[in-house]
């Protein structure tokens, strides 16, 4: 197992300072003309913090008045270092800090506790074996991870790993870290909603463990330059990084296909720039799926998606992650069922899309091996850092992730017959209306109708399981239509507020369909279960 | 001091591939590297004749020019000397098997190379060969591409605008060469007038968009040059092949006579019925592809093919 504690995040706050140099540096040097860039900022800030009622963003929007109401008058040099101070400020706020304690606390102590609190009668068997305090090993039966382990601690090694996984709970950065501890992997450093840090359960873990923060309120240039620029130095300088493409939690429950790409590109850039300075330094992409039997998130999630045909709100703060009881409640249901989390690590990628092998070598579709540098030299052979050309080396790379999350998925008892039952309800109503279906209350299917209904489901996951388009959760490739839907009624019972399906003297009854829906939604990548989109073109 | 034009190679020796060869020497004096099978001796002074791919490896920028159907053999064996560094620009109206992939999705898939870009447009064949006045479209989603192509091939007789929309100019090349088989076909019928054809035309075009769009071509693209304006030539090109197709078929020719007047291989003959195909599986309107489709297999008359074409009932 490679030694996790001599990956370079254990040296961050050596290298702090460091980092925020050159981020601050290299913004001043891309930006074109101060005075566009500062305008440009002052007008978007100026707009977010009007009518604001805090003193401090009260206090804040006077300044950018009065910045605007200078910048005319000001000299150049004066407006660049203008610049350079808002720059300096920005990479302050966004960078963010290493505690080795904290991370050699949380990841030894936090799991057994956390078990043990919602389970006491395994914290009982570790306080008769106090070793088993200082192990991991008490989630490891709940939480599993599954891909090319060696491979990926090879690669961590000789270049840098980006870790790109779906999300959809706001538990997913320190489900998928502790899954990079389980698996003898370096941890990495992520770009975390500065929102996160406001809440009460996982602000301290967000604060020590490497994460940086992302104000996604604000959305000027020199912001959104001075994120990207601090994402780009930390890969270039081997600290190895977490970015969650689909940009915010999925909100419908599908797996991402449109990401956001913004701070994906990054690893192009680090990587190029490793080359110009002639220290190639190989980025590898790590496209990952986290999947949940049942999500923590799930009610608010689909009620926002629901909401106004889509007008999501970017930021929720108020959902069930910010409440204790629900988390307490999330995690004993989620301990209480094994294999309830599958994070899988798919097949890593260069920063071009092509797949990597075991020694970090790139291979285009037909197998040949491919030098990599080769795709950011120019028509005379030298390295050259062009944006235009590496956005759509980046969105080229959207692609091959977006596939890979098809490939990767985990199919849970949970979506399998989510599926089946709303498809039953599509047929009970003869509706195809997303809105009219929703509507359906306590709607009774016969048992053994949806017992078939999701056999058939599972017959045609297994074909496409076989070639390769998507993974089913072990144990339901053998399992009866019955036995699987007895197994998602013990899943879904307990946690949301309102039962999803529940047994009835008469059947099952579908109690819950905008939860169904949620659920259901995983399988609509790959083809199968309700798909709104289609469903409203077919009408 | 400007930079020398660099070594271009063209794989095809057909009349197309011999075409772009000339063209690529006459704007820039570039020197030229062709990949030919034919036992022809096409050398001209600047043009070098290759028999094998590997002197390819030494040009930047390659223009692929080979019959659709040859494109997966002939990307998979010159993929063996490429890299990410070379251009790779293919001037080839098909889409390929039932799923209509492009031809730079074939050589995504068997090449290593990802600076991919099509050429489109109305030029044609005998205009590149002799240098006479006419203009065509690069599409790449490479900035770098679309520059280097401009700067290989334009001059005072070649007018060489660009798209970043890569599949839509693929799309609009495929299918504008099928609607030019209904263009020739209604041309030649007394009972068409030109108001008639001018609302075929912009039928045509319109169900064309629709059918691309599901493709993800921008319908911008197959409005401009590379598509309207392709077809636009067409109505002057009597000597287009697509055109020559379509004008014996309406003449009753059966489609291996017309095929054998038209010369050249016509692309658009064994597209046209799997564009109807893909455009019904996708619940896309295909009126006029259908229609087409039938006129190939002989399954309809012309006056019932006409009347299908317009959208009218017995005339």
């Amino acid at each position: 197992m490679a030694n996790t504690r001599a990956a370079p995040i254990f040296r961050f706050n050596d290298q702090r300072a460091s980092l925020v140099r050159k981020t601050v540096d290299r913004v001043c040097e891309v930006t074109g003309d101060p005075l566009l860039a500062l305008n440009d900022a002052a007008y978007h800030e100026t707009r977010r913090l009007d009518g604001s009622k805090r003193p401090r963003e009260q206090e804040r929007l006077e300044s950018w008045k009065s910045l605007a109401r200078r910048l005319s008058r000001m000299t150049q040099g004066e407006r660049e270092l203008a610049l350079r101070e808002l720059a300096h400020e920005y990479a302050e706020d966004i960078a963010g800090n290493f505690d080795p304690r904290v991370f050699s606390f949380s990841t030894r102590l936090v799991p057994t506790l956390v078990t043990g609190l919602l389970n006491p009668s395994s914290l009982a068997r570790s306080i008769s074996d106090p070793a088993s305090l200082f192990s991991i090993g008490s989630l490891r039966d709940k939480v599993r991870v599954e891909g090319d382990i060696a491979q990926l601690q090879r690669l961590a090694e000789i270049g840098t790993l980006v870790f790109v996984p779906t999300h959809s709970s706001n538990l997913d950065s320190i489900v998928f870290g502790f899954a990079l501890e389980a698996s003898g992997l370096p941890p990495a450093t992520y770009g975390a909603g500065k929102n996160l840090f406001t809440n009460p359960i996982l602000s301290f873990f967000m604060h020590n463990l490497g994460a940086y923060r992302v104000d996604r309120r604000l959305g000027h240039r020199v912001y959104k330059d001075c994120l990207k620029t601090y994402s780009t130095v930390l890969i270039e300088n081997g600290f190895h990084s977490l970015f969650f493409p689909g940009g915010t939690r999925s909100r419908s429950g599908m797996v991402e296909q449109h990401l956001k790409l913004g701070l994906v590109g990054t690893g192009i850039e680090a990587y190029t720039r490793t080359l110009v300075a002639g220290q190639e330094r190989k980025v590898f992409f790590v496209p990952s799926t986290i999947n949940y039997l049942i999500t923590l998130e799930a009610e608010t999630l689909i009620a926002d998606f629901l909401e106004a045909a889509g007008k999501a709100r970017y930021i929720i703060v108020d959902d069930e992650s910010s409440r204790v009881a629900r988390v307490a409640a999330f995690m004993r249901k989620l301990l209480s069922m094994a294999g309830s989390v599958v994070i899988r690590f798919g097949r890593p990628l260069d920063p071009f899309g092509c797949a990597v092998d075991e020694d970090g070598v790139s291979h285009d579709k037909r197998g040949r091996p491919v030098d990599t540098s080769s795709y950011v030299r120019n028509v005379h052979g030298d390295v050259a850092l062009d944006a235009a050309r590496n956005n759509q080396y980046t969105r080229e790379l959207g692609v091959e992730i977006a596939d890979s999350y098809r490939k990767e998925t985990v199919v849970m008892s949970t979506n399998v017959v989510a599926a089946a039952a709303f498809e039953l309800l599509r047929q009970a109503t003869g509706s195809r209306d997303l809105f009219s279906l929703l509507r359906v209350r306590d709607e009774v299917v016969d048992r053994d109708t949806l017992a078939r209904e999701v056999l058939r489901i599972r017959d045609q996951l297994v074909d496409l399981e076989k070639s390769g388009g998507v993974r089913l959760h072990e144990g339901l490739h053998q399992i009866s239509g019955g036995d699987m839907v007895a197994q998602a009624m013990r899943a879904f019972s307990g946690y949301h507020t309102t039962p999803v399906i529940q047994p009835r003297a008469d059947g099952v009854a579908l109690r819950d369909p905008k939860l169904l829906f949620y659920y259901q939604n995983r399988l609509v990548a790959h083809g199968l279960g309700y798909d709104p989109d289609r469903a409203r073109r077919a009408s | 001091m400007t930079a020398p034009a660099p070594i271009v190679g063209v794989v095809g020796g057909g009349p197309w591939g011999l075409s772009l060869a000339r063209a690529v020497r006459r704007a820039k004096q570039s020197e030229v590297l062709l990949h030919t099978r034919r036992h022809a001796d096409d050398s001209q002074p600047g043009i070098d004749i290759v028999r094998d791919f590997a002197p390819l490896a030494e040009t930047p920028l390659i223009i692929l020019a080979v019959p659709s159907p040859a494109v997966r053999s002939v990307a998979r064996e010159l993929g063996d000397h490429l890299s990410g560094r070379h251009m790779v620009v293919h001037g080839i109206r098909g889409l390929s098997g039932d799923d209509l992939r492009t031809v730079s999705q074939i050589l995504r898939e068997e090449t290593p190379v990802r600076r991919l870009g099509a050429l489109g447009g109305p030029v044609q064949a005998p205009e590149l060969h002799s240098g006479r006045a006419s203009a065509m479209i690069v599409g790449s989603a490479f900035a770098d591409v679309t520059a280097t192509v401009v700067a290989t091939l334009e001059g005072p007789w070649l007018q060489v605008k660009s798209t970043d929309d890569l599949v839509g100019l693929e799309w609009a090349s495929a299918l504008m060469g099928c609607l030019s088989v209904g263009l020739g076909y209604a041309q030649v019928r007394d009972d068409v007038s030109p108001g008639l054809l001018a609302a075929l035309v912009s039928g045509a075009v319109d169900e064309a968009v629709a059918i691309a769009k599901v493709a993800g071509a921008e319908a911008s693209t197959l409005y401009g040059l590379g598509g309207y304006g392709d077809l636009l030539a067409s109505m002057a090109l009597h000597d287009r092949p697509e055109v020559v197709v379509g004008r014996a078929l309406a003449r009753g020719a059966s489609l291996e006579e017309a095929q054998k007047e038209a010369e050249l291989r016509v692309e658009a003959v064994e597209l046209i019925p799997r564009v109807a195909r893909f455009a019904q599986l996708q619940g896309v309107a295909s009126g006029f592809f259908a229609a087409l489709a039938d006129i190939l297999t002989r399954q309809t008359s012309p006056e019932a093919a006409l009347a299908r074409l317009f959208g009218m009932r017995g005339r």
